[in-house]
């Protein structure tokens, strides 16, 4: 019985290649080679930049585009630092540490399960939240602001968990340097 | 003897009976009080003006939806006008109307002059009584002819006993593009008009107590600040900086404002005299204090509060003490708005992510849902007459604005077009 499927499989294999085979020959259009276009690649070493030198040479918005410092993201309803977020403050705050001419607004921003008045209360607590935390590691509270946006700014658009984490965040937007 | 003691026990029982059931009957009637039948046959044309045209049709028309709108009257509906004589406003055949039951008839008469300004007269008939009630003539250019029609059932109202409720306006923030500026437009979502044109985000509006300045927080300077726009000067007045200032509400009873304010390190409410400028604190809480409204007495407000964990609903006296809890059930409430006659709360609940407007009876403590399981609802405000209420609802994709009679009945979309939210209707000027 096997043997007889693999003897029909195989014969309807071989029939369906013929016929497409068939087909291909009558309606083959007839078609130019292509022609290959090709330049010589210029080689170009970009020198590596220091930390320092790429302080000086950006301006505060390519600083910002960069995300020199990054953003962290808070629990549902909540707007204390959470343990897995400590570490990129603590990057920003010792980003902030070795250019201490740096002013930064910290923004909060809140997920659309909120209403709009609480979420401007609870968006700013997150902020100062984040400006507390990098205060506690030496940066001067005097060159952190904070402002919250609640769910007026989302950064992006959907109705997941993962859409609604992206959004309960603080960023650190560089003011001056 | 024994049994006329019974007797007497049984009468007065009854009474009792009586007496409590006919103070439930008067509550009932408060609420749903039969709507008088009103006849609105075509209106008269004369002058540069034909019954078919555009003037004539919105006229009757605004009329006809403001007057369905009330709650106060019912229309009789025109299919019932064919069985009987056509209408003639100079012999008025009163049995034909009591024939198909109307009470009040309205005799409407349309006039265009050559430089296209219109009368629009209007009579008021009793058709039991075949009695002349009241009337009223208005002038005015062709395009306040919307205005006009809201004016007229606005005097139908008063002369019936009601709060006027018509020419009442709503103000809002509306969005198109990365615009988002404040507008305000009438009762019934036409006539927009922009009031503010800044670049930044404006947002949370609200109406002075003579709903000739409007409140807001825009972002203009970076951070939320309390703005005040004069709409008779134009001028625009900064009230509060440093934080967070918003959500702020006018006394309905004197020269104050209550609002939310950050300047003090944390979101707090706080009482700003307008005509001295002197604020005072009235929350001092290390949790979220926001969203403050005013009871109409101006005696007490209600507001949002984070001290026990979860946003709830709490009330204070307007010098910030006695605070006491509202909502006691439910994990997330906020944006509190006192009925006009000051024994309902209306505020925005969160059930699994789903957020829906409620109201509480502050006699009664009994709570109802208005909105069912249809998006998301917030923000809602009370009309003048406390019978209707404007909240927002992303139920058909954007934020649009829905109007809604307190009982959840009459659902009415009233925006389109980018997205609208944050209304606070008028209330009466006191």
């Amino acid at each position: 019985m096997k043997k007889f499927l693999f003897v029909l499989l195989t014969l309807s294999l071989i029939l369906m290649f013929t016929a497409c085979g068939k087909k291909a020959v009558k309606v083959a259009p007839t078609q130019e080679p292509v022609e290959k276009v090709e330049e010589p690649v210029t080689q170009v070493e970009k020198p590596m930049l220091s930390e320092e030198e790429i302080f000086q040479q950006k301006t505060i918005e390519d600083l910002n585009k960069d995300q020199i410092m990054k953003k962290i993201n808070f629990d549902f309803d909540k707007y204390d630092v959470r343990e897995d977020m400590k570490p990129i403050l603590q990057a920003n705050a010792d980003w902030m540490l070795k250019f201490p001419t740096v002013n930064v607004l910290v923004e909060g921003h809140c997920d659309e399960r909120g209403t709009i008045e609480y979420n401007i209360a609870l968006g700013e607590k997150r902020a100062e939240a984040a400006k507390n935390y990098l205060a506690s590691l030496g940066v001067k509270a005097a060159n952190i602001k904070i402002v919250s946006y609640g769910k007026s700014k989302p950064l992006v658009n959907g109705v997941d968990e993962a859409t609604y984490f992206e959004n309960r965040r603080a960023e650190f937007v560089i003011t001056k340097k | 003897m024994k049994n006329k003691k019974l007797i007497l026990a049984a009468f007065v029982l009854s009474i009792g009976i009586l007496l409590g059931g006919q103070e439930e009957i008067t509550i009932r009637i408060r609420e749903g009080m039969p709507m008088i039948p009103v006849a609105l046959p075509d209106f008269q044309v004369t002058g540069m003006v034909q019954p078919n045209d555009e003037i004539n049709r919105m006229i009757y028309e605004t009329l006809w939806k403001d007057l369905e709108f009330s709650r106060v009257f019912k229309l009789v509906p025109r299919e019932h006008y064919a069985y009987i004589s056509r209408f003639n406003p100079n012999a008025i055949n009163f049995k034909d109307w009591a024939s198909i039951q109307a009470n009040i008839l309205i005799s409407g008469q349309l006039e265009m002059a050559a430089d296209e300004r219109i009368i629009f007269s209007f009579k008021i008939y009793e058709v039991n009584s075949t009695r002349f009630i009241f009337g009223r003539n208005y002038g005015g250019k062709k395009d306040l002819a919307r205005m006009i029609a809201h004016k007229a059932a606005d005097e139908m109202m008063k002369h019936f006993g009601e709060k006027p409720l018509f020419t009442s306006k709503i103000v809002y923030v509306s969005e198109t593009g990365n615009d988002r500026d404040i507008y305000i437009m009438d009762y019934d979502g036409f006539r927009p008009t922009r009031i503010t044109f800044s670049n930044a985000l404006d947002m949370l509006p609200s109406w002075s107590a003579n709903n000739e300045k409007i409140l807001y927080t825009s972002y203009r300077n970076l951070t939320p600040e309390l703005f005040m726009f004069d709409m008779y000067t134009g001028k625009t007045e900064l009230l509060s900086s440093g934080g967070s200032n918003y959500a702020a509400d006018w006394s309905p009873v004197a020269d104050q404002i209550v609002f939310t304010s950050s300047k003090s390190g944390n979101a707090e409410i706080y009482r700003k005299d307008m005509k001295t400028g002197k604020e005072k604190q009235l929350t001092f809480n290390p949790a979220i204090d926001t969203s403050p409204c005013w009871s109409p007495s101006g005696r007490e407000i209600a507001f949002t509060s984070q001290r026990n964990g979860t946003p709830q609903i709490y009330v204070m006296d307007s010098e910030g003490s006695n605070i006491r809890r509202i909502t006691m059930e439910g994990s997330y409430h906020d944006s509190a708005s006192w009925s006009p006659d000051g024994m309902r709360l209306a505020f925005v609940s969160r059930i699994e992510n789903r957020f829906d407007i409620y109201i509480f009876n502050l006699k009664s403590n009994e709570i109802s849902k208005l909105t069912e399981n249809a998006g998301r609802n917030e923000n809602p405000s009370w009309s003048p007459d406390g019978r209707h209420l404007v909240f927002s609802s992303n139920r058909s994709g954007r934020y649009q604005l829905y109007l809604v009679d307190y009982d959840g009945r009459n659902v009415r979309r009233i925006t389109s077009g980018g997205e609208n939210k944050m209304p606070k209707w008028q209330r009466l000027p006191r």
